[in-house]
C-alpha cells in the first residue's frame, strides 16, 4: 500500500512536470516569435549558439535568415545589412547569425538543427573566398563557434541522410577539443563515423539519450532567452518606415566615405591593416610567383568538404538559400604574387560545387577590380561593397534576383 | 504555536490516503525543482580565440 502510494505520487509528479515543460516550450515559443524581430538587431549570443530565435525568424515574414562569418561583423558601418535596413524600408530586415571564424561546418551544423523548419524558407548562405583561399580552419575559430546543441543536433538528426551525417561527423572528429568534454557526443560521433554492424547498433542504442539531450537543451535554450526577455524589457513593435531606396545615392555616399578609410594606400586596403601589407610597396612580390602554391592550396583545401556538407544539408531540407560570396581583391592579390588567372580557381571552383546543387550563387567575381569593395586580403566587405550585398538581399527577398 | 499547528495538519493530511498522495507529490516536486534550479541551467558560451584573419 505505502508503495502503491510513492508510485502514484511519482508518477503524478512526473505528468505535472512534463505538462509543465510543454507549458513552458509553447509559452517560450510565443514569447521568441513576438519578441524576434526587436532581438534580430541585438546579435544576441543565444541567436548564434541557441535555435529557439532562429526558428522564431523563419516563422517572421519579414525576416530575412542570413548566416555567415567575419565578412559580415568585420568592421561597424551604417551600411552593413543589419543597419541598413533597420528600418524595414522595403518591408523586411535581416536576422543575422554571423559571428568571426565561422566556417561551413558551424554553419551546417546550426543549420541541422533548424530540421523541416527550413523547408521552403529563404535563407543567406555567406562568406569570404578568405575561407578557401587563405590557411585551413584554425581549431579555436572552429572552437570559439561550437555550440553543443547544434553538434547534437547534427549527429542525431532525423532528417538527414546516414551518408550525409558520417560526413560531418568524420570533419567533427578532426577537431577533437570541441569532444573532449562530452563523452557521449565524441561515442556517438565517433560510431556515426563508422560502417561495421556493431557501430551502427550502438548509435541506434544511444540515440534515445540523444534525444533526451536535445531536449533537454532546447528547453535550456529558450529559458536563457525568456530570462533574457524578462530581465530585459522591451518593445516587440519595431519602427518601421517604408521608403524608396536611392541605390545610386547610396553607391556614391558609401565609396566616398570608403575612400576616406583607405588614403595611406593604392590597393584599397582599410588604412588600419595597411602595416601588415607595406611591404608589397617597398619589396615588390615578382608577378605570378605565388601562382603554383596559391592553385595547391584553393584546390586542397579541406573548407570544399565541409562547405559540401554545407551544401547538402540546404538540399536535404529543402531551403531555399542565396549562395552569396565576395569579391578577391585581384590588384591586392596580384600584388601579393597571385595572378588573375590563379585568382579564378577560387571562382571556378566555388561555381562547380554550388552548381551540382542548383542553388543561386553570387560571386561578385566581376567586382574583383573594384579595390574598394572589400578592405583586406579576407574580402571582408567595406562600407561600399557592403550597398552591393545590400542590394542583392534586397532583390533576393523581393525574388527579383537574377 | 504555528510550528505546531503545521504539524497536526501535515500529520492529519499524511493519515488521510489520498492527503498522502498529495503531500508525496508535493514532495517529489519540490525535489525536481531543486534540482531543475540548480543543474538546469544551460551553457552557451563558448571559448574565447583572437581572430586574425580570414
Amino acid at each position: 500500500m505505502k508503495q502503491r502510494t510513492q508510485l502514484n505520487a511519482a508518477i503524478i509528479s512526473f505528468a505535472i512536470l512534463i505538462m509543465a515543460l510543454i507549458g513552458f516550450d509553447m509559452y517560450a515559443r510565443s514569447l521568441e516569435q513576438r519578441y524576434v524581430n526587436a532581438l534580430a538587431p541585438l546579435d544576441l549570443t543565444q541567436t548564434i549558439n541557441g535555435i529557439a530565435l532562429q526558428r522564431a525568424a523563419l516563422y517572421q515574414s519579414d525576416l530575412l535568415p542570413v548566416y555567415g562569418s567575419s565578412e559580415i561583423t568585420m568592421i561597424n558601418t551604417q551600411y552593413d545589412a543589419e543597419k541598413f535596413f533597420a528600418t524595414y524600408p522595403t518591408g523586411f530586415t535581416v536576422f543575422q547569425v554571423a559571428n568571426l571564424g565561422a566556417a561551413s561546418l558551424t554553419m551546417a551544423q546550426d543549420l541541422t538543427a533548424l530540421g523541416p523548419d527550413l523547408r521552403g524558407k529563404k535563407i543567406v548562405i555567406s562568406f569570404s573566398p578568405a575561407t578557401f583561399t587563405m590557411s585551413k580552419l584554425p581549431p579555436e575559430y572552429y572552437a570559439g563557434n561550437f555550440s553543443p546543441l547544434h553538434a547534437y543536433e547534427m549527429i542525431f538528426s532525423p532528417y538527414l541522410s546516414s551518408a550525409l551525417k558520417m560526413d560531418a561527423a568524420k570533419r567533427m572528429l578532426d577537431f577533437p577539443t570541441t569532444l573532449q568534454n562530452d563523452s557521449f557526443l565524441d561515442f556517438a560521433v565517433t560510431q556515426m563515423t563508422r560502417t561495421s554492424k556493431v557501430n551502427r547498433i550502438l548509435y541506434y542504442l544511444s540515440w534515445p539519450l540523444g534525444e533526451l539531450q536535445i531536449m533537454t537543451m532546447r528547453l535550456q535554450d529558450h529559458a536563457e532567452v525568456v530570462s533574457y526577455l524578462w530581465s530585459h524589457p522591451s518593445d516587440p513593435n519595431v519602427k518601421k518606415i517604408p521608403q524608396t531606396i536611392d541605390w545610386s545615392g547610396a553607391f556614391s555616399t558609401a565609396l566616398a566615405e570608403q575612400k576616406q578609410y583607405t588614403l595611406s594606400n593604392p590597393l584599397g586596403v582599410e588604412d588600419s591593416d595597411w602595416w601588415y601589407y607595406q611591404h608589397v610597396v617597398t619589396n615588390p612580390i615578382p608577378a605570378g610567383s605565388e601562382d603554383k602554391s596559391f592553385i595547391n592550396r584553393v584546390e586542397a583545401h579541406p573548407e570544399w568538404t565541409d562547405f559540401d556538407i554545407l551544401l547538402r544539408v540546404l538540399q536535404e531540407s529543402g531551403a531555399e538559400p542565396l549562395i552569396l560570396s565576395r569579391p578577391m581583391n585581384v590588384h591586392l592579390w596580384e600584388a601579393l604574387g597571385v595572378s588573375e588567372q590563379a585568382q579564378d580557381v577560387y571562382y571556378v571552383k566555388l561555381n562547380d560545387s554550388v552548381n551540382q546543387f542548383r542553388m543561386p550563387l553570387v560571386d561578385y567575381q566581376q567586382y574583383g577590380t573594384d579595390i574598394y569593395f572589400s578592405i583586406d586580403q579576407g574580402a571582408h566587405t567595406s562600407r561600399y561593397g557592403w550597398i552591393y550585398v545590400d542590394q542583392t538581399l534586397d532583390e533576393f527577398f523581393h525574388g527579383n534576383l537574377h | 504555536m504555528w510550528i505546531k499547528r503545521l504539524t497536526n495538519f501535515f500529520t492529519a493530511t499524511y493519515t488521510n490516503p489520498t492527503g498522502r498522495v498529495v503531500l508525496l507529490t508535493l514532495y517529489y516536486l519540490a525535489i525536481i525543482v531543486g534540482l531543475i534550479i540548480m543543474y538546469g541551467r544551460g551553457n552557451f558560451t563558448t571559448p574565447k580565440f583572437v581572430y586574425q584573419g580570414f
